[in-house]
């Protein structure tokens, strides 16, 4: 598939990306985690741009944030400060775990971006009175932007870019679900060098390319593997070589309840409601991460319908080192595996991996296991 | 039918020849630079000394951590998996192996038929590893070898409180400086290499029987730090570390080629 390799140049240089979209006519707003409503950032002319970071070595940063906040924070507190994040016009920090929080502090006081905003999310996102406050927060953020593009967004623009966002998330969970029906139709890497590259591309190009997967991988011959079905659960992911180490190891991915992966694009927007109280309620409805609440065993709940759904044999847990909200979830999350039967085991990383000797011996004896 | 396994580890590379579920020979040299020089080296050896060659292999495993570089190997398999099928086939009544290697850790938990059932594994740390101990045998001007009997003899443990291999090491100079007597810090580093490791056993609630395989078995002071940590006796064989490249032999003859 052709389109793919259109997704891992926009990974592999973002910055080159960002720059020809600016050239096209639209700037850039950076933003790290996907509680960031694309559609208002899109709708008022921006270009939304989730930022990764690019894995330099620590050493600005080091003034700043410890070494025991999670090396995504590090990593890209670091590309900031060495001004490789300068395409940026803006930045939008959604109220989600500490490391985050402190970051956007920190990004603010050494403001290097015109545009700053920190959307204070609920930390319950389904109830009545959060939606409400939802849709508050982000008729604010509309605002904001419109004072920064100083043009008015109308619920067209609004309409519009729901409408794009939601083709993106459609075509992704076709190939998603393509990808569990026949594991190893798509390599691993590639799976999510297309989430990825679909929340740093330019929306429309993502869309239209991933019409192109979808429609490829329609008429591909699914391969007969015997692979050990995993679901891939945790934060970021953002090392490819894993997804390597998982296949060589026996694994196919069937599913994941990732930020990286399917968390970012789970659920749509209704298209018929209100624009913002859609938004809103979209996040209500997706699958939560650790650092918002949605019930006591929601999250358990979900990782073992996946499992169910996805015919999985085991669950393979990426934990970001030094993330707490994962690591607080953790063991009640594999209690409720355990309790139903289903195998799991939870691997410690780092976004800056290079070392995969460990990762291999312990994947390799997991799928063994299963 | 004669099955091979090689064991390829960070400090030395091990081999095992077995014969109809009968252990034929085994054999343990330094690894050095080259994986697969090791590998060749370590095979042709035994074969040599088994009065074998090549042709009478039915098939051969590699494990460790120069697994892959094995291309003459039939298939390569963890070495988690190797110790599992090496402890069962020496004593099938174990249920949790601690292996202390060169350069890793691992807890292993088995079933009855000495498959891996849960396990854990340090980090990219050195801590509680074959490596930290050579490191503070060499600033302790002693013997690697000769460290679990000097060990043994101490009457007031020192403690070690750092985790990491480079501090603890600049916390037993102090202790030398001081001239706390040698058994005594060696007793401290063996404490503070087995609580590292007991973390791992208590992470998988290790059963007994257990087995302690590995290079660093060899080393009895640790071993008594270890029982002392996990409140129970090891199993401890004259070829604890041989087990994982007989496991490796084992796994060889299930192997469907």
């Amino acid at each position: 598939m052709k389109e793919i390799d259109r997704f891992h140049a926009a990974v592999n240089d973002s910055r080159a990306t960002a720059l020809n979209i600016h050239r096209a006519g639209r700037k850039t707003i950076g933003y790290l985690c996907s509680y960031a409503p694309e559609e208002i950032i899109h709708a008022a002319g921006f270009h939304p741009m989730r930022l990764f970071s690019s894995k330099h070595e620590i050493i600005l940063a080091e003034n700043h944030l410890q070494s025991y906040c999670c090396s995504l924070v590090r990593g890209i507190l670091e590309d900031s400060l060495a001004g490789r994040l300068d395409f940026l016009d803006g930045t939008v920090f959604p109220h989600t775990c500490d490391s985050m929080q402190r970051l956007s502090d920190i990004w603010r006081m050494n403001g290097k971006y015109r545009f700053f905003v920190d959307l204070v999310l609920p930390a319950k996102l389904n109830t009545k009175s959060a939606a409400i406050y939802m849709e508050k927060v982000l008729a604010r953020f509309k605002e904001d932007l419109e004072a920064a593009s100083g043009k008015k967004i109308t619920d067209t623009d609004l309409s519009d870019a729901i409408v794009l966002c939601n083709r993106i998330r459609k075509h992704l969970f076709f190939v998603y679900e393509w990808n569990f029906r026949h594991p190893g139709v798509i390599r691993g890497a590639d799976l999510y060098a297309l989430v990825k590259g679909a929340m740093i591309m330019d929306k429309k190009e993502a869309a239209d390319l991933l019409a192109g997967v979808v429609s490829s991988l329609e008429q591909s011959a699914p391969p007969a593997g015997k692979a050990k079905r995993l679901i891939l659960s945790g934060s970021v992911c953002d090392t490819p070589d894993i997804f390597d180490a998982v296949e060589k190891a026996g694994g196919a991915i069937v599913g994941d309840d990732l930020c990286t992966g399917r968390r970012w694009f789970d659920g749509l927007v209704a298209e018929d409601a209100p624009p913002l109280s859609g938004i809103a309620q979209r996040y209500g409805n997706r699958m939560t991460c650790p650092a918002k609440h949605a019930g006591l065993t929601a999250r358990a709940d979900t990782l073992v319908s996946l499992v169910r759904e996805h015919k999985a044999d085991g669950v393979a847990f990426l934990l970001l080192k030094f993330c707490d909200p994962h690591a607080f979830d953790y063991p009640y999350l594999k209690q409720a595996l355990d309790k139903q039967g289903i195998k799991s085991m939870a691997f410690e990383m780092d976004d800056q991996q290079s070392s995969h000797g460990q990762f291999s011996t312990r994947m390799e004896t997991f799928i063994h296991m299963l | 039918m004669i099955y091979a396994g090689i064991d390829i580890g960070s400090i030395t590379a091990k081999a095992a020849l077995i014969k109809d579920d009968h252990l034929l020979d085994t054999i343990v040299i330094p690894t050095g630079y080259h994986h697969l020089n090791a590998g060749i080296r370590v095979f042709d050896t035994l074969l040599q000394q088994a009065g074998l060659d090549r042709q009478d292999i039915s098939a051969v495993v590699s494990t460790g951590y120069g697994r892959a570089s094995i291309d003459f190997a039939d298939k390569a398999m963890t070495e988690i998996l190797c110790h599992g099928a090496g402890a069962h086939f020496l004593h099938p009544g174990i249920r949790g192996i601690i292996d202390v290697g060169g350069q890793d850790s691992k807890a292993v938990l088995l079933d009855d038929q000495g498959r891996v059932e849960n396990f854990a594994m340090n980090d990219k740390c050195a801590a509680g590893t074959g490596r930290f101990l050579e490191v503070m045998a060499r600033a302790l001007e002693v013997e690697l070898d000769q460290m679990g009997k000097v060990g043994l003899q101490a009457d007031n443990p020192s403690k070690i409180s750092s985790i990491c291999t480079v501090f603890a090491e600049s916390e037993v100079i102090s202790m030398i400086a001081r001239q706390e007597k040698r058994e005594n810090i060696i007793a401290g580093i063996h404490d503070a290499a087995a609580a590292r490791v007991a973390i791992l056993a208590a992470k998988i609630r290790i059963r007994g029987p257990i087995m302690m395989t590995g290079g660093v078995a060899k080393n009895s002071g640790m071993a008594a730090a270890l029982e002392e940590r996990l409140k129970m006796p090891l199993v401890i064989g004259s070829l604890s570390q041989e087990t994982g490249a007989i496991g490796a032999a084992v796994l060889a003859s299930g192997l469907q080629l």
